[in-house]
């Protein structure tokens, strides 16, 4: 070995000095620099949330595995490897260790931290079994993995996302044997670095109207794809602008003068040295509100040439001959079966939306516990932020949102990972109205945490603030939020047309209350009834039930004045848009009730309670569909508006086990989470 | 093993000496190598409260009389205890022990610990979580309770787990020794000062009637010398500890460690190897597992979790490995421990989440800690 020279024992010993130094400081507060107490301090002083705050009431460890759902060794272990590497830029403050990436080198920095730290989880296996691994367990294992790594950084998880779930799971859904053979162990180890151009300059949502060219030449059995205009270019290809050797194309597939629809393909990008293939051409996409760490990029193909194989022709195949074959011979069909599997996407960002919020309310309701702000009495101590009613009101229903949507997650994580031909169209509409419902809470959610640590949440060392950059694209990318709604809308009334016109009863998406008669709501509520189960569901059911009967009676009218259904769709964005949010706010809150019912722990059980019971009647608080269609009286909805505010006050004691609940470690949050006094010395400030 | 009459007055185990402003506690039990036993940490207990509370009082000083700081909690007692009927005995001690090492994790004065000679196991709790450890180039430093049928205990998870890369998990799982240089690169000591210097550092503290950090911190490093690094140190294999002591579990550690193995003749490796078979399956696995939830936790939360753990280990419900340990090691001597279940793929997920788990008990109830004010960062957090 090459510590038996003398010279690497020298530069050992300046290990050991840089490391004792190191060490001193990290075992200890550093001993040369401030005084660690702060008693001789004439103004203020930090105490820790975990000593102001009664004990917790129910077992934070119990409630976590709810939370978190699986795989918690797993996580904890990922979380390790990333805490104990330089690579994850640890930096220490007010005595404690943070990891977060140093969103201040610049973009091209950034993208390379970013694979560096891609080969440093490869080296220490994460990534084992991601593609060649089979079933729900390891799919699980990989989703909780992705849950880590994106609680670290938007634009690592991204990148490893393009290269799993896009590139690798187009390999394996679109794919057949021979592709799996081929690419995907070698995808796993990062021999080939993988991209997916699907969306161009002028089509994103709209897939089909994508404008990239493939013809077929059968002299040399090669496919030839183009660019034949400048709206064609593939845009926002995530690991084209650096890193990808290999690419997905998205195309129409022209064949014979036939334009058989979009197919996609394999095709090389660059070669193993990281220079561009011949007829590509590639330009970066610039600087982003976020996601610097991706090194998204815009692709033009000239004639390029691919071996027929390189169709994923799992759906259609192309023969030597230049023979077009399907057995689906509807091109809209063809489309719709082969775009089923790639919901992955729309999982992993719902899921990951979610961890967003975690984090974000973590850090904004452990500030409010030790953060003071004005006296309420002459010379009195002035008031925590959270014991003010309006801050609770703030934070506390979105933390109760934040449960809720958890469950959802887990659930729609579930729903994933059993997929069965008979779940696809569940999983296609659940996983729309959560990717649009958990994202645009996210986004609320962190506003509003930014707002709550005040000048604090601005310091991109903080987080809040600076996630909102990183996860603003959630909703937009894999389906914009707005389309994706429409979406579920459309589905579910595809499913009432269904159920009338074979008159059958509603069956599946949680539509079975459908069937039954409509909820009759007391003309007085109670806090008895308003906190139980069935109230919240029988008025979520209702609003539903309205929207969807009313939203099914616009289009038909629309229709008989002989409007196209396409237009009818398109006028009635206004119901479609409440129906979308009815039925995600029920079916969550139906992921929550089973959850809560699998509980046995007393404890638990009473605190999910109040947080359901938050969770749905800030829902009726906040949809003005309630009122506007008259499902909830004036008097009622003043019931509930009341309910809501003594909901928060009871819940305003539990909201710091209920944060650490969430199981993120603690250098996975911020400094103004933990003794902001110290961080911001002067003392601090020397080192 | 005979029951141990008491020869001196039981105050005795722990001298203290009155120096200026500073106190001296000296571990005085030199043949069984200042090993703890139960009056020694219940003593050292009272006067880390006393002192506390005295406001003339700038500085502590803990040592060892003889070649050993401390070897460790006395383990043989504990199992005396336990194998005459009641394991509660044991928890006593160990809630005790504790106890302790949390209030010098959270201690408002400093700590100087000489560490010149032994520190093992319980030895390691009662220095390491304090403020300056000095090693000198007598220092042996080792947690060994693998090899015992234990764990790491004592807050061990806590201070571990905060070494550079996973050295923790090499040192938790191997017990592996390391020396005075060692000691230093690694973080576990503060300072390394050389044996012959010790007494004129101590007279140094003394003099300072001082409790400030930065003052007692310059006057160690006014004696202290940079060790070097012997040529066979682990500390030159760094990156193969990362690579493979940072795996999942102890199975993939130790096919890791084979397959760096049969690519070279390196000894050290086979020999790290030896020491994890020989290790008590069981304790390799709920060790590893303690470490990587100790990285994530505070040291009161780390200590809360070995006290189940503890406890869990005396019922011997799920393995009786811990007394064969004591038998093997050190009753019987004959270190050829027999373990049950006698393998690493016998100790299911189910068993080793049992160690982490509430003892099911009436009357038992989890660690508490005593109340800190100004409690520091690193004994909080959340899980």
């Amino acid at each position: 070995m090459a510590s038996s020279s003398p010279s690497s024992s020298c530069s050992s010993m300046e290990k050991i000095n840089f490391r004792t130094k190191v060490l001193s400081r990290h075992l200890n507060h550093d001993p040369t620099g401030d005084k660690p107490f702060l008693q001789c301090s004439p103004c203020l002083s930090y105490t820790p949330p975990e000593l102001s705050e009664p004990n917790s009431f129910f077992d934070v460890k119990l409630m976590r595995k709810l939370m978190d759902g699986h795989n918690i060794e797993d996580r904890d272990w990922l979380y390790n490897l990333i805490v104990q590497s330089k690579l994850f830029n640890p930096q220490e403050k007010g005595g404690k260790i943070f990891v977060l990436p140093d969103y201040n080198q610049s973009m091209e920095q950034q993208r390379e931290m970013t694979m560096k730290r891609i080969e440093y989880l490869l080296d220490n296996g994460v990534f084992q079994g991601w593609l060649t691994r089979k079933g729900p367990e390891a799919e699980l294992r990989k989703f909780a993995f992705l849950d880590v790594v994106g609680i670290f950084d938007h634009s690592l998880a991204i990148k490893i996302g393009v290269h799993f779930f896009l590139w690798g799971g187009a390999i394996q859904f679109f794919g057949t044997k021979r592709h799996h053979d081929k690419w995907l162990k070698d995808t796993e180890d990062y021999v080939v670095k993988g991209c997916f151009s699907m969306t161009e300059l002028g089509h994103g949502s709209n897939v089909r109207g994508i404008e990239t060219i493939t013809t077929y030449d059968s002299n040399t059995r090669e496919f030839i794809i183009n660019t034949p205009c400048e709206s064609a270019q593939k845009y926002w290809i995530g690991g084209a602008a650096n890193h990808a050797t290999h690419t997905i194309v998205f195309s129409q597939l022209n064949i014979n003068g036939r334009n058989q629809g979009v197919h996609a393909f394999i095709a090389q990008i660059r070669d193993a040295n990281g220079n561009i293939c011949p007829n590509i051409r590639i330009a970066d996409c610039g600087h982003k509100i976020g996601l610097n760490g991706v090194d998204n990029g815009r692709l033009w193909f000239d004639n390029v040439r691919i071996p027929r194989e390189n169709l994923l022709n799992s759906v259609a195949d192309v023969s030597p001959d230049g023979q077009y074959l399907s057995a689906i011979k509807d091109p809209d069909q063809r489309f719709a079966a082969f775009l089923a599997p790639l919901t992955s996407g729309r999982v992993t960002i719902a899921v990951s939306a979610i961890y967003q919020s975690k984090i974000g309310l973590a850090i904004a309701i452990r500030y409010s516990l030790t953060r003071r702000a004005f006296s309420v009495t002459p010379s009195g101590p002035e008031v925590l932020l959270l014991d003010y009613p309006s801050h609770q009101r703030r934070l506390l229903p979105l933390l109760a949102k934040t449960y809720a949507m958890s469950f959802g997650a887990n659930y729609l994580k579930t729903l994933y990972v059993k997929r069965a031909p008979a779940l696809i169209k569940t999983i296609h509409i659940v996983s729309s109205g959560f990717k649009a419902a958990l994202t645009w809470h996210n986004m609320r959610t962190l506003q509003e945490c930014r707002e709550a640590c005040g000048g604090q949440g601005m310091k991109t060392e903080n987080r809040v603030g600076h996630l909102k950059g990183e996860y603003d694209v959630q909703s937009t990318f894999e389906g914009d939020n707005n389309v994706l709604m429409q979406q579920v809308s459309k589905a579910l009334l595809a499913e009432y047309v269904a159920a009338k016109k074979r008159n059958k009863p509603f069956e599946g998406l949680g539509l079975e209350h459908m069937n039954k008669p409509s909820p009759v709501i007391p003309s007085q509520l109670t806090s008895t009834v308003m906190r139980s189960i069935d109230f919240e569901h029988d008025m979520l059911c209702l609003r539903e039930r309205d929207l969807l009967n009313r939203f099914a009676s616009e289009i038909s009218q629309r229709q008989a004045q002989g409007e196209s259904k396409e237009h009818a769709f398109v006028m009635s964005y206004q119901l479609a848009e409440d129906l979308g949010r009815a039925f995600s706010d029920r079916a969550i809150f139906q992921t929550f009730v089973d959850a809560e019912t699998t509980v046995t722990d007393a404890t638990l059980k009473s605190i999910l309670g109040l947080l359901r019971s938050m969770y749905a009647l800030v829902t009726l608080e906040e949809d003005s569909a309630f009122l506007r269609y008259g499902y909830l009286s004036v008097d009622n909805a003043a019931a509930v508006r009341k309910e809501v505010a003594k909901l928060c006050r009871e819940l305003r004691p539990h909201a710091l086990s209920l944060v650490s609940s969430f199981g993120i470690p603690d250098a996975f949050l911020s400094p103004i989470a933990f003794n902001w006094l110290e961080t911001n010395s002067w003392s601090s400030a020397q080192r | 093993m005979a029951p141990v009459t008491p020869t001196s007055s039981e105050t005795d185990l722990i001298l203290v000496e009155e120096k200026s402003s500073a106190r001296v506690w000296v571990l005085n039990r030199p043949k069984q190598l200042n090993a703890l036993n139960f009056p020694m940490v219940s003593r050292l207990l009272d006067l880390f409260l006393e002192t506390e509370k005295d406001l003339s009082i700038k500085l502590i000083v803990l040592k060892g009389i003889g070649r050993a700081f401390c070897a460790g909690g006395d383990v043989a007692n504990v199992v005396r205890d336990i194998s005459q009927g009641n394991w509660r005995l044991g928890a006593h001690f160990f809630r005790t022990e504790f106890t302790l090492n949390y209030l010098i994790a959270t201690y408002s004065k400093p700590q100087v610990s000489i560490l010149n000679g032994i520190v093992m196991g319980g030895g390691a709790g009662v220095s390491i979580h304090g403020r300056f450890r000095v090693a000198t180039e007598n220092s042996v430093f080792a947690m060994p309770e693998t090899a015992l049928g234990l764990f790491p205990d004592i807050g061990a998870s806590y201070f571990l787990s905060k070494l550079p890369g996973f050295l923790g998990e090499y040192v938790g799982l191997t017990g592996a020794r390391l020396d005075g240089a060692e000691m230093l690169a690694t973080g576990l000591a503060t300072h390394f000062v050389p044996a012959q210097r010790i007494s004129s550092l101590e007279e140094a503290l003394y003099k300072a009637n001082s409790s400030d950090l930065g003052i007692i911190s310059s006057i160690i490093s006014g004696f202290s010398q940079v060790p070097t690094l012997k040529e066979k140190s682990f500390y030159h294999r760094l990156t193969i500890i990362n690579k493979s002591f940072s795996r999942r579990t102890v199975e993939d550690i130790i096919s890791t460690l084979e397959r760096e193995a049969a690519g070279s003749n390196d000894d050290w490796i086979l020999s790290t190897i030896q020491s994890l078979k020989k290790a008590s399956p069981t304790s390799l696995k709920i060790s590893l597992r303690s470490i990587r939830e100790g990285r994530l936790q505070g040291v009161g939360k780390c200590l809360v979790r070995e006290y189940r753990m503890v406890c869990h280990v005396m019922r011997g419900e799920m393995s009786k490995d811990f007394f064969e340990g004591c038998r093997a090691i050190l009753l019987d001597k004959d270190r050829n421990p027999k373990w049950q279940p006698s393998k690493l793929e016998l100790v299911s997920d189910k068993m080793v989440d049992r160690y982490f788990s509430k003892v099911d008990e009436d009357d038992w109830e989890d660690l508490e800690l005593p109340p800190r004010s100004n409690l520091p960062h690193h004994a909080i957090a959340k899980l």
